[in-house]
């Protein structure tokens, strides 16, 4: 019985770690253009495709980065093209626009690589188990976690220690006055938005490596990952973190002793969140 | 050359038309002073300055560079500092993070010197922007705007909620700031300390200038001072014991 909790908490802090890369994005996102991203499950599945096409020429580790920045290029374009054009309207501007955006990437992938599911290699070193013994656990998943955890530590020590993370605490709470003290807040907001959608690039990659590709591969995590903001507070990338972990774990644990509730106990938390502390876990801390 | 020259400003919130016609000068390395009661204008003014709210006629020009039509970090990069009204600290952010955002201009102004200036900043340095006092939060302001080494300081009712000690010393390095060779527009409700150490002064009524002269000349004009200090806390204060 502990073997079987110990693996699905492991399984949990997983897919815990995905809703964190993607929820993060989208807290970036949303904090500072006020925008609500549909489509970055989208992005997440651009990033894993555009790997799957990158490692046969460069290799594996070259990709673990270079897919993630070209999506966070193809971000860039959509943001200064099309998103950057309703900043300052109502929500529901953003949201009809990405939800629009969320169907062309989708189906732009279904037409370049195909309905079918294709998967995405990775090197022998990190693909091997690590132990059959306690538990089952490859090397991928610990893997995975651990270039989650160096990506969160780099976000937040950028947020934290750089003038331009300071712009941009700064900016979460009034743009204009940013804008008075001579910072370009157009600037701000592209690279940030750039800066999302490269988290979930990253997350691509690495689902890519562990559930293979498909087109619609970041839509199950979409929700889940809205939700881990909702949890963990608006405007707090702690709570965000804190989120995303919470509703993977819970959902994991949950599947050992009642595995058809595993996806309402995600839902369960929120609304008992709400109901507690409508703020969120975070909600009254900031950004930081 | 005039450090800043505005010409026949009109500015609309929506429909409202607030500034008909506010045209105005500071000359270089003078305090010129903007005073006004509630509603005048003064703010709506100084956003139109920063292109913040711009005009929809008129212009604006800093140094003779025409920013009519500019984005406030343009502005804000030609050398203007702005202190906004409500002083509008980062409150997540500490104090030498809220230091650390303005754009870095070269010049004399750096965050060792800030701290020199303000030692209470620097005891405070690591504390949160929300958790200092009023006046602490105006010095922090007003340290973010020297951060940008203006070459022009417009600074929006520096005095407002603070306690008059406090006000005293906020003015005392307004004034210091000048003498370093900045040109200052201060914005103000409190007449009878702003005209103390401004050079020149004017008055803005309705959203038009209603008087333009040297600041010493309107201190000497009672009548006038206290129509203006009419609508503040210190009118009240005056008013109360004869209510």
């Amino acid at each position: 019985m502990l073997q079987l909790v110990l693996f699905n908490l492991f399984n949990g802090l997983i897919i815990g770690a995905f809703y964190v890369l993607l929820a993060l994005g989208l807290s970036m996102i949303l904090n500072l253009s006020n925008v609500i991203n549909f489509a970055h499950g989208n992005f997440l599945a651009l990033g894993g495709y555009l790997a799957y096409v990158l490692i046969p020429y460069i290799g594996f580790w070259p990709s673990l980065l270079i897919a993630p920045l070209l999506t966070g290029v193809v971000g860039l374009i959509i943001e200064q093209t099309m998103i950057r054009r309703i900043y300052g309207r109502d929500p529901i501007y953003s949201l009809l626009l990405t939800f629009g955006l969320a169907f062309m990437i989708q189906d732009a992938c279904r037409y370049i690589w195909g309905v079918n599911g294709l998967p995405l290699a990775t090197p022998p070193s990190i693909s091997r188990p690590l132990s059959t013994e306690f538990f089952f656990l490859t090397g991928y998943r610990v893997f995975v976690v651990g270039i989650v955890i160096v990506a969160v530590a780099a976000l937040f020590m950028f947020l934290r220690f750089t003038r331009m993370g300071m712009r941009i605490r700064a900016g979460v709470f009034d743009l204009e006055t940013v804008s008075a003290l001579g910072i370009n807040v157009k600037l701000l907001r592209s690279l940030n938005f750039a800066g999302g959608i490269f988290l979930a690039g990253l997350a691509g990659v690495l689902a890519g490596g562990q559930i293979g590709l498909n087109p619609n591969m970041g839509d199950s995590l979409l929700l889940p990952s809205f939700i881990a903001i909702i949890v963990g507070g608006m405007g707090s990338l702690v709570g965000t973190l804190l989120g995303g972990l919470l509703i993977g774990v819970a959902a994991a644990i949950t599947t050992v002793f009642f595995a058809s509730a595993s996806d309402t106990v995600i839902y369960v938390i929120m609304a008992l969140v709400l109901l507690l502390r409508p703020r969120g876990l975070l909600g009254e801390e900031g950004i930081l | 050359m005039n450090a800043l020259e505005t010409e026949d400003l009109h500015t609309y919130y929506g429909k409202s038309h607030i500034l008909h016609g506010v045209s105005l000068k500071v000359e270089e390395g003078r305090l010129t002073t903007l005073l006004g009661r509630n509603g005048a204008g003064k703010t709506t003014t100084m956003r139109s300055l920063m292109g913040l709210t711009p005009p929809r006629q008129g212009s604006v020009r800093f140094f003779g560079t025409e920013t009519t039509r500019w984005p406030p970090f343009r502005i804000a990069a030609l050398g203007v500092g702005y202190v906004p009204e409500g002083r509008k600290i980062f409150p997540y952010l500490s104090v030498e993070e809220n230091l650390k955002v303005p754009l870095e201009r070269s010049g004399p102004w750096t965050i060792p010197r800030i701290y020199n200036l303000f030692p209470r900043l620097a005891e405070r340095k690591n504390n949160r922007g929300r958790q200092l006092s009023g006046g602490e939060q105006e010095m922090l302001s007003i340290a973010r705007a020297l951060l940008i080494n203006p070459k022009v300081l417009i600074l929006d009712e520096p005095s407002q909620g603070l306690a008059p000690l406090i006000v005293r010393e906020v003015f005392r390095i307004i004034s210091e700031m000048r003498d370093e060779g900045i040109s200052v527009l201060l914005v103000e409700q409190n007449a009878r300390m702003s005209l103390e150490i401004a050079d020149f002064a004017y008055v803005l009524d309705g959203g038009t200038i209603v008087h333009a002269g040297p600041a010493a000349e309107l201190a000497k004009d009672e009548a006038r001072i206290e129509s203006l200090a009419g609508a503040t806390a210190e009118g009240w204060n005056e008013k109360a014991p004869a209510a």
